[in-house]
């Protein structure tokens, strides 16, 4: 393990009922980077997210700047990391400042007022996340993905350095996907604030993620940079679903292409087989 | 929004004022002021001014701020509209101990017992409210162990368990009363309709630390409490000890309910309708809403009271009859509006 790494997990196993959710998970990351979680259905990506995050405890097994999560209270943990669950349907109209200040909560003592610098950060926040003109509309009269934003927004006035997400681009549009993911990253490469998140799209992983992990059935498959991650292999034995990957032209980013396994008889679908693999893709450019 | 808590602080000055100054009697403005100075012209004036129309007020006031700053808070820690003292099983919780204490303090079991020595002596006043709390804190423990074991412990679900358990620790405290006291009737009546009119002053000198420190605790973790608006595993993310907060609340809000239902009896709908008027003129926020009930809750039932004992001119209607017409007909226009 690097020792520069901020968050580690060191032979993280979990079980639920005696039944094996998670598996021997080693994983380091550093500060500013951001880490994509994959796996099909079942993998274990959510619980990994929630040990990670300190929300299930571990056995001293996870470590964040050195410090096993378990040693922080819940306060100083709430400082440290922002965690952000997509928010079940609220029954009463709260606003997105409303939601957003909510991130001062780990910061403020039961007595303590709210200066003006509290409120030019919240608005640098709500502006950061590009919806300064909403700041008083009611919450979920937002759209999905500026709800996401908003949650962000809100880890931005946590002040916290890790910042982990459960699938935070289900259920949006392809612009918000990306304006979702742009501005993880952007926080990730210029606040340094480390961002870990699962996702189901492998094509948006790759664009936005400096280091995959891939789970299946609790295990560790494969973990790395991007292109150590996405090899052809690996992902039809995961996703048990024929794929090929090549490099887009255009963005210069990995892609992969999954074939449903009807169309294997195909008449095309014999030369997928033997699309090149990352390696060859590697080699290919090395040469 | 300032204008609005203009507003509702006019109201909360004028609504006892004009509750003062109606009722059978003619009190005009100024023999009122003489009997606030003290120097009612009358015998009969100052005893309606100090016996009579002030400890109603006084007391009314209390019960419709507390009755509805445990309903917001009940709603707000449930994330459930429908929340409220009556529905959660307080209020019959209350009504079981008060029952009890009852019993025990204010009948011939109760003197029974105490000659044979096995009752202390303490007196039917101090008995009645802490059996009412003991009752409310009962009821709210058998809901939280009802929603946890029944509901998997979700917060949303616990009016479920609420509901069950009221009707079960109201017909226990109707049947005891029945049992032990020939001329139960009265009472039952009394608990199940709410009444001010046996109101005295004391009631407000023990009702206003109750509900004065209720207000104080639940603006002081205000900000704490709107974290449960965002569920519970949401709150928890940003240090919020969940299940700490959930407990004092529901200490609270049985405390506020205990005292009102032990001298008044249980006023329903209070609890449910005031949070959501309040939510629509301050907003959502705990410290707000919480403000709010106090101001429109106590001028709401100030007002309401005028009403019960000026409706009728040969008897006064039981202002849980008033508060229940209103509130049952809010209680189906709120369960329209979560549909739409």
């Amino acid at each position: 393990m690097p020792e520069s790494a901020n968050l580690q997990a060191k032979q993280l196993s979990y079980e639920i009922a005696q039944k094996h959710i998670l598996s021997d998970i080693n994983l380091s990351l550093e500060r500013g980077k951001v880490l994509g979680v994959l796996g099909p259905n079942g993998a274990g990506k959510t619980s990994l997210l929630k040990l990670l995050s300190g929300q299930t405890a571990s056995k001293q097994q996870v470590e964040w700047c050195g410090k096993a999560l378990e040693d922080f209270s819940p306060l100083e943990r709430a400082k440290q990391i922002a965690v952000v669950n997509q928010l079940n349907e609220s029954v009463f109209a709260l606003s997105l400042q409303q939601i957003v200040r909510m991130g001062w909560l780990p910061h403020k003592t039961l007595l303590s007022r709210e200066n003006e610098q509290d409120h030019a950060h919240l608005a640098a926040s709500i502006a950061k996340v590009g919806l300064s003109d909403k700041t008083h509309q009611t919450f979920s009269s937002l759209s999905g993905g500026e709800q996401q934003r908003g949650l962000i927004a809100r880890a931005l006035v946590q002040k916290a350095a890790l910042i982990v997400l459960d699938e935070p681009v289900n259920h949006l549009d392809i612009y918000y996907q990306h304006q979702v993911l742009k501005l993880l990253r952007t926080l990730a490469h210029q606040q340094q604030m480390t961002v870990v998140m699962s996702l189901h799209d492998i094509n948006l992983a790759a664009s936005y993620c400096d280091h995959l992990c891939l789970l299946n059935e609790g295990k560790m498959i494969a973990q790395g940079p991007v292109e150590k991650v996405l090899e052809a292999k690996t992902l039809e034995h995961v996703f048990n679903i024929p794929c090929r990957i090549r490099r887009d032209d255009l963005t210069q980013n990995l892609r992969v292409d999954f074939y449903p396994p009807d169309e294997q008889e195909h008449p095309f679908m014999p030369e997928v087989m033997q699309y090149p693999t990352t390696t060859d893709i590697d080699q290919g450019h090395s040469s | 929004m300032n204008n609005r808590w203009s507003f509702l602080i006019l109201l909360a000055v004028f609504s006892p004022v004009i509750g003062i100054f109606f009722g059978a009697a003619d009190l005009p403005p100024k023999e009122l002021y003489q009997c606030v100075v003290g120097q009612c012209s009358t015998q009969i004036n100052s005893l309606i001014f100090w016996e009579i129309r002030l400890p109603r007020v006084l007391v009314g006031f209390l019960v419709g701020a507390g009755l509805a700053v445990a309903g917001a808070t009940l709603q707000n820690i449930t994330r459930n509209g429908l929340a409220d003292p009556y529905l959660f099983g307080v209020v019959s919780g209350a009504g079981l101990g008060a029952s009890i204490a009852t019993l025990l303090f204010d009948s011939q079991i109760g003197e029974t017992l105490t000659i044979f020595g096995m009752l202390p002596d303490v007196s039917f006043s101090i008995a009645l409210p802490v059996a009412a709390f003991l009752g409310a804190v009962f009821a709210v423990t058998l809901v939280q162990a009802l929603a946890a074991t029944s509901f998997g412990g979700r917060g949303e679900h616990m009016l479920l368990a609420g509901v069950a358990v009221s009707f079960m620790l109201s017909a226990l405290s109707h049947f005891l009363l029945f049992l032990g006291d020939p001329f139960a009737a009265n009472k039952v009546i009394f608990w199940l309709m709410g009444s001010l009119a046996r109101t005295e002053l004391w009631y407000a000198w023990i009702m206003l630390p109750v509900v004065m420190g209720s207000v104080l605790l639940l603006l002081l973790f205000g900000r704490r409490l709107d974290a449960l608006l965002l569920g519970d595993e949401n709150a928890k993310t940003l240090g919020i000890n969940v299940t700490a907060i959930r407990l004092m609340a529901l200490g609270i809000c049985a405390a506020l309910t205990a005292c009102i239902v032990a001298y008044c009896g249980g006023i329903g709908f209070v609890g449910l309708m005031i949070p959501h008027i309040v939510r629509r003129w301050v907003g959502v926020t705990s410290r707000a809403l919480i403000l709010g009930c106090v101001l429109i809750g106590g001028s709401f039932m100030v007002l309401v009271d005028i009403i019960a004992r000026s409706a009728l001119s040969d008897q006064e209607i039981p202002i849980g009859i008033i508060t229940s017409a209103i509130g049952s007909v809010f209680f189906l226009l709120a369960i329209r509006q979560r549909q739409t």
